[in-house]
């Protein structure tokens, strides 16, 4: 297994932070010892083991800033050494002085942790663990600070990996993210030279008339279902889990003939049940205009998205409703397109109203965009 | 005296298409460009009225062209005409300073209809472009920014009613104003929006990655 770049560049982070521990705890331990020095049974050895301390923690932060210099070598010659020291310790201090490296053994515990994450963690604290009870005359606290090592060995290794694995993650969604990007590039060049082609179809084809006028329509009717399909596939990148973009989802209306969808260009994201009743409610509005317009009857959907709710309008260019006509047909009970649409947007907590004149009719839809605040 | 048009697009069939059409109806093209490089070497030499532009043409691309005709001579108009309608394209153009879109699959009279109102000053909108200002001006209110120009209430009404569908004249009607005012709160939407082009500009740069040009 070869870690990615993204958790080798974590590692280096780690293998930098370690290198100002080591410098602390090797300042730790000198002055420890020198304020100890009653307790030093052999001050010979007590100063070989302190000159011994300082050149390995200057040669391990040398060591272990590359990558390729991480060897195993080094990491058991790292451990070896804080397991000696603490295994000297009788033999250089006096009785219950506490033991020769203290603190230092800290480096190669952490080291451990970082390269060989959490199993390397407990190996190198149970190992140090071992050596410093291995010591004689041990008293509670001794226990306590093997328990610690042994544990935070293990948790400090498996954060290591948790740090290296997200590292990992975040680099892979951000290289798809870009290879996404790209490719919606280049379709795009594609998809506009496609259109280009079908439009000029369309026009060329609706002069010259006959046959040519059938291609030409044909051409138009994949010019517009091509411009829809790119659209749809904008908002696929730009949506959540379990929301959907109302824009994308209308545009999907210009399927019939004579509708017109304007969005804000930006992603509306709402709950997909709430879009696809709304979506449901500007149908039933186009099925209306079919019925009563006529079957390529212009209408015009226009969606705005306000913080607090969004709106949206279906118009048609008809004749509008004669004066009179709604209430004689609420008072028939026959009510019932007009009610069904006004009935969806009431169970979604919003309100329908409907706008007839010479202008034509429209229909205004306005529901309460809940939650998440966007 | 006949409106003088030019013609940039990569197409050659499209870019003859068109030419033929504008000629056919007594408009002068006075050159045609495949690139914008071409577009803006030709555009000081043939001094069009209206610059019938597509956005997806090699480099300098459409947008950029138009930021640069807005500089070398305020008085001509970019009429974008775009196969894909890709949003973010035809908002961008728009600011940059075109004050007219059309889709490629519009028949030719309504070409000729736009260069023609292009040529004379109005804003050539389609309802889907009039969305597209509409939401522009909504997010610029949500977080709104002392630079930067907002619509009075009247002019998001008029602008609604191009999104919805309206002509002028029908929104002239329905809201019981002259024609001329219309097309005044209109313009006026273009202009708010073109106020602040250039930082609109550079962060269309930014976003398409145009700064670090190869």
């Amino acid at each position: 297994m070869s870690p990615s770049p993204a958790a080798v560049a974590v590692e280096d982070r780690l293998f930098r932070a370690l290198a100002v521990l080591r410098l602390v705890v090797l300042a730790n331990v000198v002055v420890l010892t020198v304020v100890r020095s009653g307790d030093v049974e052999r001050p010979a050895a007590a100063a070989a083991s302190l000159a011994v301390m300082t050149l390995w923690t200057g040669f391990a932060i040398w060591a272990y800033g590359e990558a390729r210099r991480r060897t195993p070598a080094l990491l058991v010659a790292d451990l070896a050494l804080a397991v000696a020291l603490l295994l000297a310790t009788p033999w250089v201090m006096r009785g219950d002085a506490g033991s020769l490296p203290g603190f230092w053994v800290i480096g190669a515990l952490v080291a451990w942790a970082i390269h060989y994450r959490w199993v390397g963690g407990l190996v190198a604290g149970a190992l140090l663990a071992a050596a410093d009870l291995a010591r004689q005359d041990v008293d509670r606290s001794d226990y306590g600070n093997a328990f610690l090592l042994v544990i935070g060995g293990a948790i400090l290794g498996f954060m290591c990996q948790s740090l290296q694995e997200m590292a990992t993650e975040r680099d892979q969604a951000e290289r798809a993210a870009a290879v996404a990007a790209e490719r919606a590039r280049l379709a795009r060049a594609v998809h506009d030279g496609v259109l280009q082609v079908l439009a000029l179809v369309q026009r060329r084809g609706r002069e010259l008339g006959g046959e040519a006028a059938e291609l030409g329509r044909l051409a138009g009717e994949q010019e517009g279902e091509l411009r829809r399909l790119i659209r749809a596939q904008d908002a696929v990148v730009a949506g959540a889990d379990d929301t959907v973009d109302l824009g994308a989802a209308l545009v999907q209306l210009e399927s019939r003939p004579g509708v017109t969808v304007s969005t804000p260009g930006t992603p509306v994201e709402l709950s997909a049940g709430t879009a696809r009743e709304l979506v449901a409610a500007a149908q039933a509005c186009l099925d209306n205009v079919h019925r009563h317009v006529g079957e390529d009857a212009p209408a015009w959907v226009l969606l705005q998205a306000f913080p607090d709710r969004v709106e949206v309008s279906v118009r048609d260019a008809g004749p509008g409703i004669p004066a009179g006509r709604l209430d004689a047909a609420a008072a028939d009970g026959r009510l019932g397109v007009a009610e069904s649409i006004r009935g969806r947007v009431a169970d979604l907590g919003g309100t329908a109203d409907l706008v007839t004149g010479s202008f034509g009719t429209e229909w205004e839809l306005v529901v309460p965009r809940l939650g998440s605040g966007a | 005296m006949s409106l003088r048009v030019m013609v940039v697009d990569d197409h050659p069939l499209w870019r003859d298409a068109v030419e033929r059409d504008l000629a056919a109806a007594g408009l002068e093209v006075v050159a045609v460009a495949a690139t914008g490089r071409e577009a803006l070497a030709r555009f000081p030499a043939a001094r069009p009225d209206v610059v019938v532009l597509d956005l997806q043409i090699p480099e300098p691309d459409g947008v950029q062209v138009t930021a640069a005709i807005a500089r070398l001579d305020p008085s001509a108009r970019v009429l974008i005409l775009s196969a894909s309608g890709e949003q973010a394209d035809v908002l961008a153009a728009v600011t940059a300073g075109a004050t007219g879109y059309l889709v490629k699959s519009a028949s030719r009279e309504e070409l000729l209809d736009a260069v023609r109102r292009t040529a004379a000053g109005d804003a050539v909108f389609t309802p889907g472009l009039a969305g597209l200002v509409l939401g522009e001006f909504q997010r610029r209110s949500d977080e709104p920014d002392p630079g930067e120009a907002q619509l009075t209430d009247r002019e998001t009404e008029v602008l609604k009613l191009v999104a919805k569908g309206l002509s002028y004249r029908q929104i002239a009607e329905r809201l019981v104003l002259s024609h001329r005012t219309v097309q005044n709160h209109v313009q006026n939407t273009l202009r708010k929006l073109q106020m602040h082009n250039r930082v609109e500009l550079t962060r269309y740069a930014l976003e398409r990655g145009l700064d670090d040009d190869s």
